[in-house]
Order: structure tokens, then C-alpha cells, then sequence
């Protein structure tokens, strides 16, 4: 042996800074830091050579990993940190790097449910947000509509009572099929590649997890009929600008949610969401988002958070139902849970 | 201590530090947090499949007996990002596992602590961009 680690390592790094990000955050909930990221100054957005403004690359929302969808009341209307807040944070993300690369695992760490936590995918630079719902003011998603409140919430999609009877009962994302369109951008715990390519006439977003490819039509051709669903919906695209405005209906309902990847109560077919994508920089997008669902929301909402691009960042394929043990081993481990209830209830 | 560790249950609480952090699926719904394990096995092979990687072992037993066991790891292209490679774990190397068995108490438990018999990590995770690629500084 003879090996010591250097430095006795938090087995769950991530939660720690997370902790300590709300902390931080609780602490001086007044302040208000730079907003956004204006466009840098002697930068012209690049063109396509057919003279739209050029997104093309492979983006990531990686940067806001962690940060919630919904706001912690306690923050109330403080959707930016302070540049004290963001100067702390930069350090616990530069701290859990160095424990990443620490060679041994404390021998005392505790084990908690997911893999090792330097295996995940992290931030590089700390989310200026509080949460990702930037309007309303309190960063939460709006209440939902009583006809909203019992559209039942799969298996896997923030569902606090699971029951697994079937394959059918979980959530899209759990079976490989779709997180949604917000569900595939939104920031998670991995896999938030983005790629953007760009022909005349198009705008093609090719989206890691679950490998979604969002063909958008930037020629002003109308939606598609009505009748016509899907779950990814029908997007048409136009310039405001050099921002990409998106805006996304058709969508069949009541298949995923909002939340991350896709999930929570899953939105009616009355969704509507427009997307703006506005570079403004080398290397950063701001995206926004405004949903729509006035069959599920008493409002609409926007989420927004920057893409950036990364030195060697590229998305990988996601053969996503390749190897999902997962499916089966939670419908066993139903069963075998039922069984045990069973033989519980025959003791009585 | 370690020579007879070969297939413990531990049988103590270990407490759960945290929410899941694995994406494709709830904890709850395959593995069962009272079922804490602690196995010493030998690699038989990875599998690098979506949506998570599983690593295979065989697991001696106090009584000789060998058992093949399943431990789930993170998603395979995370595990590229960070690092992981195709010969970061070779078949016929030691590994330490601590996690939880599964709900239908087969021979399947995810990994939280993966590790060598002396304690190393499996690898060493890179910064979170391409095997070595340092992060940003411009912002």
C-alpha cells in the first residue's frame, strides 16, 4: 500500500456545491448581478454564405447543470447571483475539479445512489441564474389548471408514487422515445449536446440524449395541418434579427412534461413554444423559450439559459435503448416488491 | 481485513448521502436502498451500452463458490468525456464496489463507489469537456 490520498475527497461532491451554491445564494438574496450576456463589443455575428446569421456548431447547456428549473422561494424575485455569489462558486467548481483528479477515493466516503461522483459531467463555469424559469418573477413554473392536476405523471418523470405494472407505465424519456423539446435542451446531468447545422431554408438541431434531429424550416412555409402530431411538434423557424425565433405547435399531448427531460405533468396538445436562439458570442448563445399550454398553465412562462460551445465538446450517439436494463429490472424489481407486500399481508 | 472481504453484505446502514443522480431511471424503481453490498470481484468485461455502461464481475464467496455480478455505471458517453477509456478497466483486474442490490435481489447493484482493491479510483476524471481538454477561460 503505502499510497495515502492527498486529500480526503466528499463522496458527493456535486451535492455539497450545490448546497453550497443555495446557501451562498440564501445569504444575500438582494443582490443582483450582471444580467444576461450582452453581445461583446467589436463582434459581428457570423453569416451563412447564403446570408443567414450563421449558429452553427455543437452547443452545450452544460454550464447550468444543477441549477433548478424552479426557484427556492426563499430567493424570491433574485434571478442573478452577485458577482461576490459567482466569484465563491467559480472556486467550489475549480475545488470539485481538484477532487476529481484526486488518485484515491476517501476511505471514509459515504456511498450514496448514483455512480461515482467524478464520473459526472460538470459545469465549467458557474449558471448566473438562480433558476432556469426566468419569468415569472419568482422563477417558478405557474400553477396548473384544475384539468392539468389529474393528468397522471409516469413511471420515472418525477412521479413520487410509482407503480410499474407495464413497460407503458413509464415516462417517454425511461423508454427511449422522446424527452420533448424543452426536455432535450434544458441542462441535465449529461448528454446536453447540442449540435446546430444549417442549409438554405433549414435549421437542423441535432440533440444528444435520445438523439432527437429537429429539422426546422426557416422559408416561411406554413405549419402543417392540424391533424398532423407528433411528439416533437412542428417547428417553424424565422430571423428576427440575428435571432433565431422557433416556434413549435402540433404536438400530440400528454406525453411529456416540462421538467427536466421531459419531465413532471405533461403538457396538453395545445402547446405552443417559441424558442429564441440569439448568439452572442464566439462562443455563447442565449436561449429562451416561451411556453405556451393554456390547457395546463393559468400562464405562460419562459425558461432561458446560455449554450456554449467547448474546446473538443461533440455529441456522442445515444443509442438510447441499447443496453436499458433499467426497463426490466424496474419491472422485476415492481414484482418482487409486490410479493413481498403480498407475503407481508398473509403474516397478519 | 481486505483478504476476506471477497462477498460482504454489509449488513450496517449506510446512509444515503443524496437524491440519485443517475438520469435514466429512478434508484427507487430498481434498487433497494435497505440491500447495501460490498463486493470484491474480478472484471470479466464491461459493457459499453446506452443509456449506462454495466461492468461485470465475478465475486468469490466465503464458501469458494463464484458468482457472477452486474453493476451499473454512468452513461457510457459521460464516462468518454471524463476520461474513461476502453482499457481503463480490462478483464481479469480487481475491482471494489460498495452500492445496492437490486430489488429483486439477482446478482445486479448499481456502483457508487467503484474502485482497485488499494483504494484508486478507476480513473481519474478529466475536466468535463473532451479527454483532456482544459475548460474555457474567456468567460
Amino acid at each position: 500500500m503505502g499510497h495515502r490520498p492527498a486529500v480526503s475527497i466528499a463522496p458527493m461532491v456535486i451535492l455539497a456545491v450545490l448546497a453550497g451554491m443555495f446557501a451562498l445564494a440564501a445569504e444575500s438574496a438582494i443582490a443582483q448581478a450582471d444580467k444576461g450576456a450582452p453581445a461583446a463589443k467589436n463582434w459581428t455575428p457570423p453569416k451563412t454564405p447564403w446570408g443567414d446569421p450563421d449558429l452553427q456548431g455543437t452547443w452545450t447547456s452544460d454550464d447550468c447543470i444543477g441549477t433548478p428549473l424552479n426557484r427556492p422561494a426563499n430567493l424570491g424575485e433574485t434571478l442573478y447571483y452577485s458577482k461576490q455569489e459567482l466569484a465563491q462558486r467559480e472556486s467550489q467548481l475549480a475545488k470539485q475539479q481538484q477532487n476529481d483528479l484526486q488518485e484515491f477515493v476517501a476511505p471514509d466516503q459515504r456511498v450514496g445512489t448514483g455512480p461515482p461522483s467524478h464520473w459526472a459531467e460538470r459545469a465549467r463555469r458557474p449558471c448566473k441564474q438562480t433558476s432556469l424559469v426566468v419569468d415569472p418573477l419568482n422563477g417558478r413554473t405557474p400553477d396548473l389548471l384544475p384539468e392539468a392536476q389529474t393528468r397522471r405523471i409516469p413511471e420515472g418523470a418525477n412521479n413520487d408514487n410509482p407503480k410499474a405494472d407495464s413497460w407503458e407505465d413509464f415516462s417517454y424519456y425511461i423508454r427511449c422515445i422522446s424527452r420533448g423539446v424543452t426536455g432535450s435542451i434544458f441542462p441535465v446531468i449529461y448528454g446536453n449536446g447540442q449540435q446546430i447545422l444549417q442549409a438554405p431554408g433549414y435549421v437542423t438541431i441535432l440533440q444528444e440524449m435520445v438523439h432527437e434531429a429537429r429539422v426546422i424550416p426557416v422559408d416561411g412555409r406554413p405549419h402543417a395541418s392540424p391533424r398532423i402530431r407528433s411528439y416533437m411538434g412542428d417547428p417553424r423557424g424565422h430571423w428576427d434579427g440575428d435571432t433565431l425565433v422557433v416556434e413549435t405547435t402540433n404536438f400530440l399531448g400528454n406525453r411529456t412534461g416540462i421538467g427536466l427531460n421531459g419531465g413532471g405533468t405533461p403538457t396538453s396538445d395545445a402547446l405552443k413554444l417559441i424558442e429564441r436562439y440569439t448568439r452572442t458570442g464566439s462562443s455563447e448563445i442565449e436561449y429562451e423559450v416561451t411556453i405556451d399550454d393554456p390547457k395546463t398553465f393559468t400562464r405562460p412562462f419562459k425558461v432561458a439559459f446560455p449554450l456554449t460551445q467547448e474546446p473538443g465538446y461533440q455529441n456522442f450517439e445515444y443509442a438510447c435503448h441499447e443496453g436499458n436494463y433499467a426497463m426490466s429490472n424496474s419491472l422485476s424489481g415492481a414484482r418482487a416488491q409486490e410479493k413481498a407486500a403480498a407475503e407481508a399481508a398473509k403474516k397478519k | 481485513m481486505r483478504k476476506t472481504l471477497a462477498f460482504v453484505l454489509v449488513a450496517g446502514v449506510v446512509s444515503l448521502a443524496a437524491e440519485p443522480v443517475w438520469a435514466h431511471h429512478a434508484f427507487a424503481a430498481e434498487f433497494d436502498s435497505s440491500k447495501p453490498i460490498k463486493l470484491k470481484g474480478t472484471v470479466t468485461k464491461m459493457e459499453w451500452i446506452n443509456p449506462h455502461a454495466w461492468i461485470h464481475i465475478d465475486v468469490k464467496g466465503e464458501d469458494g463458490k463464484v458468482s457472477p455480478w452486474m453493476i451499473e455505471a454512468a452513461a457510457p458517453n459521460s464516462l468518454l468525456r471524463r476520461g474513461f477509456t476502453k482499457n481503463s478497466l480490462l478483464p481479469g483486474m480487481e475491482i471494489l464496489v460498495e452500492g445496492y442490490q437490486a430489488k429483486d435481489e439477482a446478482h445486479r447493484a448499481n456502483g457508487s463507489s467503484i474502485t482497485f482493491t488499494d483504494g484508486r479510483k478507476l480513473f481519474v476524471g478529466a475536466p468535463a469537456g473532451e479527454p483532456g481538454a482544459p475548460p474555457r477561460k474567456d468567460k
